[in-house]
């Protein structure tokens, strides 16, 4: 058990890559011509200054939290779930038809029906193709859960451009979903919607599971070291299933509640890709769930504040994306090699 | 390394301080009307906020059109202009909502992916003016929406391109007479140019053959690719695309086997210069122009504005040097008798 100071230490690292990432983002700036104060202090106004600017923080935090659990569940067993943007979309969609077509619900069976088909979808989606061919051929689930993210995302194209989820008229779009299956605002004339406390019931939920029951700790037992699991009497391969099922149910109530609580029907190509924010998210709150919490509220608070550091400070939006890049890149690059030296040691262990 | 640590943290912390400290000044400042130079008309100086759809300002196309007229109000006009790009369908409502909690006097949503959001947005701030580009919003007193009589603009270049065929007025044409349109997706947008095109075709050159594909997408340069590569291997020599940015690899293909390509919105000529020979347009630019110009002059309008020949909100790129003359004023004519109504363009596509 690592003690108060353990876990200090471990979070000074993500810090600093943050911070350092900020550095070079007002370099990067300066050689540009801009002037970095204001426009960092524009990124903060934009995220926080505001009531309504907090609650689109907010707004844009819960999706990263939630498919941010989903890649770190998987992480901490081992496995490399970088699909979480498709059981997104396929979570996304279950909702959605849930959503319009079924009907004479009161609204809190109906949300919950309408999440539950997310999750379910989702967990179907990490589950049955990508958990089963790694758990029983080998096959590695970066790939699987890569191309079955193409599928969802294809799948949703079919539905919407002249699909059968097309609402009347040219748009793809869906019909909206029926208001008994709306999530509540918190906050009036957001987009902040009470999918924030599904979103923190699904970090204790995420927490319980990895620390306080068997299922978790067999997956961080497989994740950990899969042979020596194996040499424990863990099944492995039944774990390697329950494990991605697991990342890509948040996955798909991350999508669920994108629909639910914010958009109300499915757009062609809605999302800007929160399940591979969610890779960087996890990475960098080291696959802890409440520390999940705090990475997506990090790149929640960078994505609102980047559009009004380009209203007010008049940066330009590929500036911004040039810092935000600069930020995954010290993010990722420093926690997956960490990661694979973690593997790679590991490897060495069984070797031996 | 361990040693030099604890400075660095501490600089970095110091910065991040002074950087939060500095976070109620812009605020502040942007909450007081700026003091720009003077409308022409006398007054505040207008300001006008440009909200960009998911495809940023670099789409060559609506988003960097719209932008256009902007820059080109803030040069003519003397309005002041700030752009915000959409990453992501949640942007939107944000995007819109900051522009007009600011006090902007007008926020111009590009694409028809905003209609949602304007609606929810221009409810909610009534003495703030909205533009929605390329979809219709009625019956709101704040809201203007900009369409496009695209089939104007296809009848043009296929009046060029039925012409070509019919002269052999260009080098390496396969002599099949025969022509194709790929088109991203059937959506009434899109198959508005392509009935223009048709029927342009057809009214100059009844024989030549025009195909029609849809590729599926708009952003599918290789895709594109693919489908144009193989019309031409079919005997299509002049392509003229409709699908966004999946018609740069249909520019590219055609560029490839030597043979020729219309470009469509923009001018799309410097994609490829001996390839591109002209462009079927939708003047986004000038519908920005127009809209930011009758706000300053306190003469805007809600509800639908329809922009098409008779106020170059449509029209066709010039053709490249290598169209003849004779062809260019023929086009000019059937274009004058468009605007007088003596020919009357279809928008829906024959099959």
């Amino acid at each position: 058990m690592r003690g108060a100071t353990g876990r200090w230490r471990a979070a000074l690292i993500p810090l600093l890559a943050v911070l350092l990432s900020l550095l070079i983002g007002a370099v990067v700036m300066l050689a540009s011509g801009y002037n970095p104060l204001p426009a960092y202090a524009a990124l903060f106004v934009g995220a926080f200054g505001t009531p309504f600017n907090i609650a689109t923080t907010l707004a844009h935090s819960v999706p990263l939290m939630l498919t941010g659990l989903g890649v770190a569940v998987a992480f901490r067993s081992g496995l490399f779930n970088i699909g979480a943007e498709g059981q997104f979309w396929v979570g996304s969609i279950a909702t959605t038809w849930v959503g319009y077509a079924v009907g004479g619900l009161p609204p809190a069976l109906h949300v919950a029906l309408a999440l539950l088909a997310g999750a379910v979808a989702g967990a179907l989606w990490g589950a049955l193709v990508p958990g089963l061919l790694k758990a029983y051929t080998g096959a590695h689930e970066v790939i699987t859960t890569m191309m079955m993210t193409y599928v969802a995302i294809q799948l949703s194209h079919f539905l919407l451009e002249g699909g059968p989820m097309q609402a009347p008229g040219y748009t793809p779009v869906s019909p909206d979903i029926r208001p008994s299956a709306f999530l509540p605002l918190l906050v009036p004339r957001t987009q902040l919607s009470a999918g924030l406390f599904i979103a923190l019931g699904a970090a204790v939920i995420a927490w319980l599971i990895l620390e306080r029951t068997t299922l978790g700790y067999r997956m961080r037992a497989v994740g950990f070291n899969a042979r020596a699991a194996a040499y424990a009497g863990i099944d492995v391969a039944a774990t390697t299933v329950l494990a991605l099922g697991l990342s890509g149910a948040f996955a798909g109530v991350a999508g669920a509640v994108e629909v639910l609580g914010v958009n109300h029907r499915l757009y062609d190509s809605f999302t800007a890709g929160y399940g591979f924010t969610a890779i960087v998210v996890a990475l960098l709150a080291k696959n802890d769930p409440w520390a999940t919490l705090g990475a997506a509220l990090l790149f929640g608070a960078l994505s609102t504040g980047a559009s009004y550091m380009q209203l007010s400070a008049g940066v330009p939006s590929q500036l911004v994306d040039v810092v935000q890049g600069i930020i995954i890149f010290f993010i990722a690059a420093d926690a997956i090699i960490a990661w694979l030296l973690r593997r790679s040691r590991n490897r060495k262990e069984v070797a031996a | 390394m361990v040693r030099r640590r604890p400075a660095l943290v501490s600089l970095l912390l110091a910065l991040s301080l002074v950087l939060a400290a500095c976070g109620g000044a812009p605020a502040a400042k942007t909450g007081s009307p700026q003091q720009g130079q003077q409308a022409a008309s006398g007054g505040k100086t207008i300001r006008v906020g440009l909200v960009t759809d998911v495809g940023g300002l670099n789409d060559h196309s609506f988003n960097y059109l719209a932008d256009q007229g902007l820059q080109r109000a803030k040069t003519e006009l003397g309005i002041q202009g700030q752009v915000v790009e959409s990453h992501n369908q949640t942007d939107y409502i944000p995007n819109l909502t900051n522009f007009a909690q600011q006090g902007y006097d007008l926020v111009i949503a590009v694409g028809f992916l905003m209609t949602d959001a304007v609606k929810t947005v221009a409810k909610q701030y009534p003495d703030t003016k909205f533009l929605l580009i390329d979809d219709q919003i009625e019956g709101m007193p704040n809201v203007a929406s900009a369409m496009f009589r695209s089939e104007q603009a296809g009848y043009l270049v296929g009046a060029l391109t039925g012409l070509i065929e019919k002269q052999h007025a260009l080098p390496n044409l396969k002599g099949r007479d025969q022509v194709a349109v790929i088109g991203g997706m059937k959506i009434p947008p899109v198959d508005a140019y392509i009935a223009g095109f048709q029927a342009g075709v057809k009214a100059v050159s009844p024989q030549t053959k025009v195909n029609l594909v849809y590729e599926g997408k708009f952003d599918d340069p290789t895709g594109g690719r693919e489908v144009a590569l193989s019309q031409i291997a079919q005997g299509s020599d002049i392509l003229f695309h409709v699908a966004g940015g999946t018609g740069t690899g249909v520019i590219k293909a055609a560029e490839s086997q030597g043979v020729y390509a219309i470009g469509v919105d923009a001018d799309q000529n410097y994609l490829a210069p001996q390839t591109v020979i002209t462009s079927a347009l939708k003047r986004v630019d000038v519908a920005t122009f127009d809209v930011i110009k009758s706000v300053r002059d306190g003469t805007f309008q809600p509800g639908v504005h329809w922009f098409d020949l008779t106020n170059d909100g449509v029209g066709y790129a010039k053709p490249v040097a290598a169209v003849p003359q004779s062809i260019v004023r023929q086009v000019e004519q059937i274009r004058q008798q468009i605007i007088d109504g003596q020919i009357k363009v279809p928008a829906t596509v024959s099959q």
